[in-house]
């Protein structure tokens, strides 16, 4: 049974300076009002590890609370490149930001395997390209099968997962529906992990389609209504084009970013989303 | 009736996918999405197409447009089962490419301390090894056509025939860009130019392209017929958001 605790206190529980944390969701609940708590309480060191690093890490490098990302793309999604991103690999500000260069497919399947307790995962992707030689976490292998050469890479397996999703039970079941991207791999292949809710219900209702996480695979709910703004929540908001075209000019200039830091993230403890948009 | 040099750049888009049938198009970008569009409306009927987020379209709506009609679910997560199978015909964008079609997405400058940081590798190393590439260029330039990559992100001819794992399922296509068409139909698989759109020459391709490229046999890029013109014109892109992605 996943404990429920608030927002606060599931971030200070789950994640401490120098962990390895993934925060996860394609476009989809991605959880941003977590993140914010992370910056708020102050972590460094952390290798933040994602599929498709958008605003939230964008945010969280800028605020420097990361020392390393584990990645396959980094963007700003239909709008252009992070900015905070850039200037951490490009000039290490405020930090030097280490990077360690995925193939997308190569990213799930790391998770795949640190769910599945293996200790990698193996692909025909990668052979040909320039990414062994700059990351070695990218490994030849030859099937014993076949006499194949293909690649290996090391499971993934975070100190910590944190996911959005819907709803949870007050045991700690979580519903997730819609878009889920690599939530279940990612939540099974982590030591401990947190998920924030947009509610606590009494009873999930069977959807088609969801995703029940049962209480026993999550060692923390915490509710965050709003929590994936300005990303969506089916059945609860819309995506906020607006805020992630904002975004460009704010992320663009270190000034306007530590106003917005300021401004949004810390003198705004009291909403989960993080937004006033 | 004449078409503009986007329109001009939609249909060889269309065209890539001739004779593809029943396969996953993956276009990236907007130009590329219309053309693979105006292939499941004219020549290529079995065609699937995504809404690029998670459905399968069974209508063929304008980008960006929702339709009552869903033909599958096709998460993210669930792409990577389609690319491993080698269904899936993409159309990748590229910061650089070279004659043997290496393409970067990655970094300009060193890797471990780049001097512009790009997007990343996405699903470019499982895609060229896997299943048919083709690349969309909206600038045709010697800042994109270089005569080697800073980093290898997608499979070329040359890294795909050092690694028989690499070239086993390993199909680079074709190259449209705001000029030209191009294919590697050549003896040591380096880029050929196929054809020049309506209005540019030979040599403005060759100009715009850092490395030597074979123009034994040039045509003209294919005009868009009537009917494709119309599809685009009234029921793909009536706003003509393509002409702000290839001014004319």
């Amino acid at each position: 049974m996943a404990r429920i605790l608030s927002l606060a206190d599931a971030v200070g529980e789950v994640v401490h300076d120098g962990d390895t944390v993934a925060l996860e969701g394609f476009t989809h609940l991605i959880p941003f009002a977590a993140g914010h708590e992370i910056i708020r309480q102050g972590r460094r060191d952390l290798t933040l590890v994602r599929m498709t690093p958008d605003l939230i890490y964008d945010q969280l490098i800028g605020a420097g609370c990361a020392r390393k990302l584990v990645f396959s793309w980094g963007g700003n999604p239909g709008v252009g490149s992070l900015h905070r991103f850039r200037d951490a690999v490009q000039n290490g500000w405020p930090v030097p930001l280490e990077i360690e260069e995925h193939s997308h497919a190569g990213m799930a399947n790391r998770y795949v395997a640190g769910a599945s307790g293996l200790p990698f995962a193996v692909l025909r992707g990668y052979t040909g390209t320039d990414l062994p030689a700059h990351n070695p976490n990218i490994k030849q292998i030859t099937c014993p099968f076949t006499g194949e050469t293909l690649t290996a890479v090391p499971a993934l397996n975070p100190d910590t997962t944190i996911v959005h999703a819907q709803q949870a039970d007050p045991a700690g079941n979580v519903q997730v529906w819609g878009i889920t991207g690599v939530h279940k791999e990612a939540v099974l292949a982590a030591k401990r992990s947190l998920v924030t809710v947009e509610e606590i219900v009494d009873e999930l209702r069977p959807r088609p389609g969801a995703m029940v996480l049962p209480g026993w695979a999550v060692t923390v709910v915490a509710e965050a209504p709003r929590g994936a703004h300005p990303s969506y929540a089916q059945g609860y908001y819309d995506r906020d084009n607006d805020y992630y075209q904002a975004w460009d000019a704010i992320g663009r200039d270190r000034d306007a970013f530590r106003d917005w830091l300021t401004e949004t993230v810390f003198n705004n403890t009291a909403t989960a989303g993080g937004g006033t948009r | 009736m004449d078409a503009t040099r986007a329109e001009i750049c939609v249909v060889a888009c269309a065209n890539l996918f001739r004779g593809d049938g029943e396969v996953l198009a993956s276009p990236m970008g907007l130009i590329p999405t219309l053309g693979a569009r105006l292939a499941r409306l004219t020549s290529e009927p079995d065609l699937l197409l995504s809404d690029g987020e998670a459905y399968l379209l069974a209508e063929v709506p304008a980008p960006g447009e929702q339709t009552s009609t869903v033909e599958g679910w096709l998460p993210y997560r669930k792409v990577f089962d389609v690319v491993a199978h080698g269904r899936r015909h993409v159309v990748m964008g590229a910061n650089q490419l070279d004659r043997y079609g290496n393409q970067n997405i990655s970094c300009i400058g060193p890797h471990d301390r780049p001097t512009r940081q790009l997007l990343g590798f996405r699903g470019a190393p499982g895609n060229t090894v896997n299943h048919k590439t083709s690349y969309w260029v909206p600038r045709h330039s010697t800042r994109v056509f270089v005569d080697a990559v800073h980093v290898v992100s997608g499979v070329g001819y040359d890294n795909a025939a050092k690694h028989p794992s690499a070239g086993r399922f390993h199909a680079v296509h074709r190259v449209v860009t705001n000029l030209a068409v191009l294919d590697f139909d050549t003896p040591d698989r380096t880029m050929r130019l196929v054809s020049t759109h309506p209005g540019v020459t030979v040599d403005e391709v060759r100009e715009s392209t850092g490395f030597p490229v074979d123009a034994g046999e040039v045509g003209e890029t294919r005009r868009p017929t009537a009917e494709e013109l119309r599809l685009l014109r009234t029921v793909l892109d009536p706003k003509s958001l393509r002409d702000r992605e290839v001014p004319s």
